[in-house]
């Protein structure tokens, strides 16, 4: 049977593009074709899903109506009412199945894998709870449940992402491009495509298939007889660090160009992270859509909770303990392994080290010119790469395996 | 940004497309291969130019040498002075080995790899170096993928005329692979052969169409790998040979350079591999063999698919059995009984069907310096290889009279226990 993973393979492109042609003239003719474009959809999400994983596709059906009657029904009680734990209890119930999958391999229910777990599940998470969290704030009012299968269910980014939010997607999907707009969104999908070819089929292929698994294999043949260290953890360390970069940045151009493609604007989610200054500005440029989300309704939100309570009086304390709040977070939303907990510190740890040295810049006012800014590249770019080590689990491989 | 029509955007992208059409499917060869590139190939062991056709056929095609395909595995790989390649450029014999294998080719790559080198193997001469570790039981065809080629595989859906039995048990075998279960294309193909139908008209151009892009690919990829063994390895071996090609010569600068080179331990192993190796988990190995079992094995069918194949094709060939260091053997607990007994059987497989042409070395390897670890010829085991090559190869093609018993794909063969009457009863 006919199973397509998205953007795997050139069979992939021109299937999709093909599939496409027919919105893309549409929208350059002044028209969204909408029936179409969620035939087209649901036929790749229903390819990505069939032969030996129907279970997934199963799952996808189960969670799409779990999470359908969870945010209509929270919008319901919301014009009524709005009252806090009835908002706990709604965000909670929407995380649930995300958490049961996560918990699962831990935990060892491999039923709960089977029964709950497909491919995607925590970016659909992200864009149901961040709806649920917006209806109480009263910016979604209304639920639409037409729209909200198209937004949760836009197939670019089914699987991983870039992770839009409703109202800017809702904007563009029920609106056209007027064709001069829409030409150049083609023009730009058509440079993110080839840049993805670059990125994914060549350079990550060369970096994580080709040098990766040699290099690892130095690293487990040298550390055996050195007592678990050895220099060749260096290479590792890097091969794997950029192999993560240009496999997930090339994944995303793809996403965002094929939602160019049908007249959506998703935004980016990667701008040259590897060029930050610290460790703040790598979050604003490294998974962006990601980091975001983070920002936006764990980090603001728990400072806002914490000033309101007046549990930490303190400003600096306070965004102290958020920030490793959010990072930890982070880390457990990437699975129950110590590595990805340790990574999440290492970055919450960080970004307050981070904090405390740009106050400290400010009050004594440390020289700030092109050399300086240089160096704060290269020390940024080496502490995420060995936080990078630590996510690969090749650590765990390499001493606990 | 600049206003910019349809065409300035899509343009590029089509004209791409036409250049990697064009690229793909010019009907003449777009590269050189010369003949210092096939001689750096022929002691490669790259998997390109094993998986490709387009470095073998420039080789098999060549008229200012003969190179001769020598099938074998990591053995292969020990180019120390007296491997036969270097034997046979020091003394300017009338033959040139193109070594094909190394660690993990087994018969079942070995049968595919016959596929696209049919010329070469057409009433001509060949070598075939048989290690009884590839006769392990069930799930040892791990290196599989690693040497699979979808264009050797073409090949041989192409050159299928009539369906033969060992069609129909290469057939099954390959749907058992991953590569080819999840390749739609070939596990229609390959299935339709394993039920006895032959392929339709439309296979046949697609197949045709798929096999000009992958050899396209593999004429544009396999020169990338490029290997300098031959300077490397080749020349400097060269030196340390006798200037004439002379046995007790060679014997005699064998045993020198083995007894140098394994002055480390009690097992005669090459120095490096020793320790690089072996001594660190030596206490661990003692007695690690004791269970091995070569006496049933699917191999021994995949290897009466690649016998098949040399009838197929009159090929005139040498079957070499590679012995064990039994030094090694002796303390990792290698059961003597049994590992005779699976030679036995293989050499009943080859001399009941006309392939008479053994050089039986597994007697020998308790001999000194004759192999160069473990399981690998080395020194003197080369020499000894050699008594047989030599004059088999210098003597050239003789006509061949073989007979194929296809009970040699079943699986009671298979799975046959090989005492002397069992052998002697299969029929």
């Amino acid at each position: 049977m006919l199973n397509l993973q998205p953007y795997a393979d050139p069979k992939y492109f021109v299937i999709l593009l093909l599939a496409l042609l027919p919105v893309a003239i549409g929208l350059y003719f002044g028209k969204r074709l909408n029936w179409y474009e969620v035939v087209v959809s649901l036929v790749f999400i229903f390819l990505m899903f069939d032969g030996k994983k129907y279970h997934e596709g199963v799952a996808l059906v189960g969670y799409m109506i779990w999470q359908w009657l969870l945010v209509w029904a929270y919008t319901l009680y919301r014009k009524k009412a709005n009252g806090t734990v009835v908002f706990y209890i709604a965000t909670f119930l929407s995380i649930l199945p995300l958490i049961l999958v996560k918990v699962a391999p831990a935990a060892n229910w491999t039923h709960v894998t089977s029964l709950l777990g497909f491919l995607g599940i925590s970016y659909l998470t992200f864009r149901s709870v961040a709806m649920i969290l917006e209806t109480r704030d009263g910016s979604i009012k209304e639920f639409n449940p037409w729209l909200f299968l198209r937004f949760m269910l836009f197939m670019p980014t089914i699987s991983s992402g870039p992770i839009d939010r409703y109202r800017r997607f809702v904007k563009d999907i029920t609106t056209v491009p007027d064709r001069q707009k829409y030409t150049e969104m083609l023009e730009k999908a058509v440079w993110y495509f080839f840049l993805g070819f670059l990125y994914k089929f060549v350079i990550s292929y060369i970096l994580g298939t080709v040098i990766l698994p040699q290099v690892e294999n130095l690293a487990m043949l040298s550390a055996s007889v050195h007592h678990g260290w050895t220099w060749w953890l260096v290479p590792v360390m890097y091969t794997y660090g950029f192999d993560l970069f240009f496999d997930f940045a090339g994944y995303s151009l793809f996403a965002v160009a094929t939602s160019y493609v049908m007249g959506v604007e998703l935004p980016m989610n990667f701008n040259k992270p590897f060029l930050s200054k610290n460790l703040k500005d790598f979050w604003n440029r490294w998974h962006i859509s990601l980091s975001f989300w983070f920002r936006d309704y764990i980090f603001m939100r728990l400072v806002f909770l914490i000033m309101k309570k007046k549990w930490i009086k303190n400003r600096v304390t306070t965004s102290n303990v958020a920030y490793i709040a959010n990072m930890l977070i982070m880390g457990f939303w990437h699975g129950l392994h110590w590595y990805y907990i340790a990574y999440g510190l290492f970055h919450g740890v960080g970004m307050a080290i981070n904090d405390a040295w740009l106050r400290y810049k400010k009050k004594h006012h440390v020289p700030h010119n092109k050399f300086t800014e240089a160096f704060a590249i290269f020390i940024t770019f080496n502490v995420v790469m060995v936080s990078f080590l630590l996510f690969s689990g090749f650590l765990d491989k390499l001493w606990f395996k | 940004m600049k206003k910019r029509g349809l065409w300035w955007i899509f343009g590029p992208v089509v004209v791409a497309f036409v250049l990697i059409g064009a690229l793909f499917l010019v009907p003449f060869s777009l590269n050189h291969i010369t003949k210092k590139d096939v001689r750096e190939a022929s002691v490669s062991f790259s998997k390109n130019v094993f998986k490709g056709e387009a470095v073998k056929n420039a080789a098999f095609n060549d008229h200012s040498k003969r190179y001769v395909p020598f099938f074998g595995s990591s053995e292969l790989l020990r180019l120390d002075s007296m491997h036969p390649a270097i034997l046979a450029e020091k003394y300017h014999r009338n033959y040139q080995p193109f070594l094909l294998g190394q660690a993990g080719t087994e018969s079942l790559t070995h049968y595919l790899s016959m596929q696209e080198m049919t010329p070469a193997l057409h009433k001509k001469q060949a070598v075939f170096i048989v290690s009884q570790q590839w006769f392990t039981k069930k799930g040892s065809k791990l290196a599989f993928p690693e040497f699979y080629s979808p264009l050797q595989t073409a090949d041989w859906l192409r050159h299928i005329k009539k369906i033969t039995p060992t069609d129909r048990f290469m057939a099954r075998r390959l749907l058992q692979q991953s590569q080819i279960k999840d390749n739609e294309l070939y596990a229609k193909m390959i299935t339709k052969i394993s039920h006895n139908k032959p392929l339709s008209k439309t296979d046949r151009k697609v197949l045709a169409v798929r096999h000009r892009m992958l050899l396209r690919e593999d004429q544009l990829f396999s020169s990338f790998s490029k290997s300098s063994n031959w300077s490397k390895r080749v020349e400097p071996a060269l030196k340390k040979l006798p200037e004439q090609d002379n046995n007790n010569e060679l014997t005699r600068q064998a045993t020198s350079i083995g007894k140098k080179q394994t002055s480390n331990n009690r097992f005669q192993i090459k120095n490096s591999f020793y320790s690089y190796r072996v001594k660190l988990r030596l206490k661990q190995l003692a007695g690690s063999q004791k269970d091995f079992d070569y006496r049933q094995s699917d191999e021994y069918a995949d290897f009466q698919a690649v016998l098949a194949e040399f009838a197929k094709q009159h090929t005139d060939v040498l079957f070499i059995i590679q012995p064990v260091n039994q030094r090694w053997a002796s303390y990792t607990g290698l059961k003597k009984e049994m590992y005779y007994q699976s030679v036995d059987k293989v050499k009943k497989q080859l001399t009941s069907q006309g392939f008479n042409h053994i050089a039986d070395l597994s007697h020998q390897g308790d001999q000194n310096y004759f192999m160069q670890d473990t399981i690998h010829l080395g020194w003197n085991g080369w020499v000894a290889a050699d008594q047989h090559i030599k004059p088999f190869l210098t003597q050239g093609y003789q006509p061949t009279n073989y007979h194929i018993n296809n009970n040699y794909l079943s699986e009671d063969w298979q799975n046959l226990m090989p005492t002397t009457d069992n052998l002697a009863q299969f029929k």
